[in-house]
């Protein structure tokens, strides 16, 4: 396993401060594990438990809108092929994000090849790991996902802006602007964005920015997200180029 | 032997064809001939029955039948077309057969010299040509009678028509124009020389004797003539006349005047028809023979050879008769017997066989001669040819087709097969994928059925290589669900607080499943290559660019071996997807940082060849065993083991080859001279 690193730690001991002064004990989080494998689900659960989340876990997608139709949870973490339903995942963000519009979604997967990855971001999800994810990894990203959430509830104060050029980033609401306009960025996408930005001109290698955005990816996906960033913003701005590929290195934001 | 070869002899077998034509031209033929037999021996018997009603036009002398003999001086008198010029020369005669040995049996005795003699008549006169052997001449003396006096000459007994006979002598005493002579008795009973103005001769000298050509009206000539030349110093002249009863021989058998015309007028062209006496001696003839064959034929170079094939064996054939005085032969021996006869004779020419038909001349129940037709034996067969090499050509053009109608099923099937052959050479390429649609296989036949087993065959294969292809996929996907268990169960474990010597049990088990995680991850990967090659995007980018900044982090990367890059001055533009080929240069890169020693060196080189660039990563290191090198950019396919623990699954070089066939290049992979490391190529075409 590798070093966690500094921002990780960081990231969590902020979480955890915003728990002790924002919130009252008793109105713990709750958070909806859809996974078959009990095994798995219940090695989740554990982990986030130990974080203070209430969490509750279902085996499949009938189950868990049930429980959701009766009471929504704060945070679902979705497995994509549910028991018989190969894509039960993608039907049940579907049902979820109409029961629910700001409804942090992360999907866990053991598939992680380009389809399921893009098709679950269209159906309006958060996130999208892999089962390699560890729990540390797996609940920063929790963390994160319910800081974001608190930000964007309080009301709009002087947000922590880092401006790149036409590019904004609210570090707190973890929101991303180009030209003023809204960039919608997975958590993962996020703080690969943020990570580049950060020092402008500096290369930043593969291993960096998995160690950034909190994922144990290989290359090849981590490919994959760069190319999807850049079409998001491409698709806000045709000329955009900020983004660098330097070969056998890595990448380097570029103003 | 190839099928189009097997087939072809096959197809040879149609020349049966014009073989059974030929020998049905044969059968024919010989059918033809009978019927050629039977027709002309109707008409030889209807010439015979015409003659013997007019024998008096036919034979001279009544009924007397004596046996021909020209060993006891019997002369067999030619017909002579127009009248000879006495010169003592015979040229003028018109007779092809040389004169025969006279033998003069009954006169012979000392003093005669060896001499040939031959006869002629016209209407007229009767033409006797004698030549002597007598090296010596003696002129005749003025005084012949003179006792002892001897000299050259010839002497001649002729029998009258009246029966008497009457002895004449030529001699002269210089060669040239002679009458001849005879003894008579002077009223006073003395004996003196008269000369008979009748009888005229002419003398030659010649180098080994001399000539006599006589002439003695036909008026004076009854049935025989005895000539008889006599050498001087042997045999002295006498007035005795012999008895006619001892004599033998001398008789001359003479050709009936206008038995020619009365002929001509029975025989058709082509045919010549031919009198014989019951001696065999001819009589008269008319007609001529058409021995030459067709002449059409024969300028028709093809019925020639035609012919040559199909024309029966004539050599066996007895030959045709040649004596112009007589016909010989078994046809004229039966004949003469009475019973008509044909037979099949050899003529000069190979291919011309003659038919000869002989039909008796029978006068009161007595066989008194011959009607002798014959004709050439290919009167009909020009027709026949004609018909018959049309025929022979038609089963032969028969053939022909036949044999490219069966030498182009024989290509096309041989074509098919080979088609089919190429088509399983190439099924399993190189890179392990089967193409599973063979050529043929919508044909109904033998070799459709071939082509659809082999279809078969090749999907099970596929399905087979398929599982095994995806098997590292699958195993990556299915393993990971309870690695992840066991990974995140190990956070948990860590999580809930452990003891120092817990801690080191929990981190041997993690670094267990990183590296089971590694496995799979480098199981999974040709399969994520694969996937990413499918959804790359092609762009413009320069080459070399992208390897130096490429090389740059290799350099930093791999800091135990020294990594080199030689590439053009310029700009190398090339139209393609750049993640793929650093990709691609990774697992290069990689591979051979593995079998690098360290302090090695690692040449990467770019160049432009032939419109295309080379890039060649060339290592240190041990060389790579000779039959590895084809095989290895196959999938799966590692043999090498590196100096480093890492798993290899032989995937790496696979994918370096999908990278370079998706722009449209080419791998290679060779050894260094002397061992000194290997060196890998990959060529892409400049677009």
């Amino acid at each position: 396993m590798r070093v966690e690193s500094g921002e990780l730690w960081r990231l969590q001991r902020r979480t955890l401060r915003s728990h002790a002064f924002g919130y009252d004990r008793a109105m713990k989080k709750t958070i909806a594990i859809v996974e078959d494998e009990p095994a798995l689900r219940d090695n989740y659960a554990a982990a986030l438990a130990r974080q203070g989340y209430q969490v509750k876990g279902y085996a499949n997608r009938t189950t868990a809108m049930q429980a959701f139709r009766v009471r929504l949870p704060d945070l679902a973490i979705i497995d994509i092929s549910l028991e018989d339903e190969a894509e039960g995942g993608f039907d049940l963000c579907r049902d979820l994000r109409a029961l629910s519009a700001e409804l942090p979604i992360v999907f866990l997967t053991a598939r992680d090849s380009e389809l399921d990855a893009v098709s679950g971001l269209r159906l309006g999800a958060d996130d999208f790991l892999t089962k390699d994810v560890s729990m540390p990894h797996l609940a920063a990203r929790v963390a994160a996902l319910f800081r974001r959430i608190d930000a964007l509830r309080r009301p709009g104060d002087a947000a922590e802006i880092l401006r790149r050029g036409a590019l904004a980033i609210d570090v707190e609401k973890m929101q991303t602007t180009w030209n003023g306009v809204p960039v919608v960025l997975s958590l993962t996408e996020f703080w690969i964005v943020h990570a580049l930005a950060k020092n402008p001109g500096h290369v930043k290698n593969r291993q960096q920015l998995m160690d950034a955005a909190n994922v144990v990816l290989d290359d090849e996906t981590i490919t994959s997200h760069i190319k999807r960033i850049r079409r998001k913003f491409i698709s806000e701005d045709a000329g955009f180029d900020a983004i660098q590929t330097v070969y056998g290195m890595g990448y380097r934001w570029v103003e | 032997m190839s099928i189009r070869s097997q087939l072809l002899i096959v197809g040879l077998s149609t020349l049966v064809l014009p073989w059974a034509g030929c020998q049905y031209a044969r059968e024919l033929e010989f059918a033809l001939r009978g019927s050629q037999e039977q027709a002309l021996s109707a008409s030889a018997a209807t010439v015979a029955n015409a003659l013997s009603a007019e024998p008096q036009r036919v034979f001279r002398q009544g009924s007397d039948v004596q046996p021909f003999d020209p060993g006891r001086g019997d002369l067999y008198v030619f017909p002579l077309g127009r009248q000879p010029l006495l010169d003592g020369y015979r040229d003028d005669w018109g007779i092809g057969q040389d004169p025969v040995p006279l033998p003069n049996p009954s006169l012979a005795g000392a003093g005669t010299p060896r001499s040939r003699i031959q006869a002629g008549a016209t209407e007229r006169y009767v033409y006797l040509y004698v030549e002597v052997d007598d090296a010596h001449f003696e002129p005749e003396p003025s005084d012949v009678l003179k006792a002892r006096v001897s000299f050259d000459r010839v002497d001649l007994l002729l029998q009258r028509p009246d029966g008497t006979l009457d002895a004449f002598f030529f001699a002269t005493s210089a060669p040239g124009l002679i009458e001849a002579q005879y003894l008579a008795t002077s009223d006073d009973g003395a004996t003196r020389v008269d000369a008979e103005p009748r009888i005229q001769a002419f003398w030659l000298q010649t180098r080994g004797g001399y000539t006599l050509e006589a002439r003695v009206p036909l008026s004076m000539v009854g049935g025989r003539l005895w000539l008889t030349p006599r050498d001087g110093p042997k045999s002295p002249i006498t007035q005795e006349l012999p008895a006619l009863e001892h004599l033998e021989g001398g008789r001359l058998f003479f050709a009936p005047q206008g038995l020619q015309d009365l002929l001509a007028t029975f025989v058709r062209a082509g045919t010549r028809a031919t009198v014989i006496d019951a001696n065999g001696l001819i009589f008269g003839s008319a007609g001529s023979l058409d021995l030459s064959g067709n002449d059409a034929q024969r300028g028709n170079l093809g019925q020639a050879w035609f012919r040559r094939l199909i024309a029966a064996d004539n050599s066996r054939l007895p030959e045709q008769s040649q004596a112009p005085d007589r016909l010989v032969g078994p046809q004229i021996t039966q004949a003469l017997a009475g019973r008509a006869d044909t037979v099949w004779l050899r003529t000069g020419r190979r291919e011309v066989a003659l038919l000869s038909a002989a039909a008796p001349i029978t006068v009161d129940g007595i066989t008194r001669g011959a009607v002798v037709l014959e004709q050439a034996g290919d009167q009909l067969i020009g027709l026949r040819d004609r018909a018959l090499s049309r025929l022979f050509y038609l089963t032969l053009a028969a053939t022909a087709v036949a044999v490219a109608f069966v030498s182009g099923y024989a290509t096309w099937i041989g074509a098919r097969i080979a088609r089919l052959q190429a088509a399983a050479d190439t099924a399993v390429g190189n890179d392990g994928r089967i193409r599973l649609t063979m050529p043929e296989s919508s044909h109904a036949d033998e070799i459709g059925a071939l082509a659809r087993s082999f279809e078969r065959m090749l999907a099970r294969l596929q399905e087979h290589t398929q599982y095994l292809r995806t098997l590292g996929g699958k195993l990556s996907h299915e393993l990971r669900t309870p690695l992840t268990i066991v990974r995140s169960s190990l956070d948990n474990l860590e999580s809930e607080g452990l003891r120092e010597d817990q801690r080191d049990f929990v981190r041997r088990a993690r670094e267990g499943g990183q590296r089971l995680a590694s496995i799979l991850s480098a199981l999974g990967a040709a399969a994520r290559v694969e996937e990413s090659i499918k959804q790359a995007e092609r762009v413009n980018f320069d080459f070399r660019e992208l390897l130096e900044s490429a090389v740059a982090g290799y350099q930093s990367a791999f800091p135990q071996a020294r990594i080199e890059l030689q590439a053009p001055t310029d700009a190398c533009h090339l139209r393609g997807a750049p993640d793929l080929l650093v990709q691609m240069l990774d697992k290069l890169v990689e591979n051979a940082v593995d079998f690098c020693p360290a302090g090695g060196t690692i040449a990467i080189t770019l160049a432009r060849h032939a419109g295309e660039y080379r890039l060649i990563v060339a290592n240190d290191g041990p060389p790579i065993p000779e039959g590895l090198l084809p095989r290895l950019f196959e999938s799966l396919f590692e043999q090498r083991v590196g100096h480093d623990e890492k798993p290899h699954f032989g995937l790496g070089l696979y994918i370096v080859r999908l990278i370079a066939e998706f722009h449209g290049g080419r791998t290679a992979v060779s050894n260094r001279a002397e061992a000194s490391g290997a060196e890998f190529t990959v060529s892409l075409p400049i677009i």
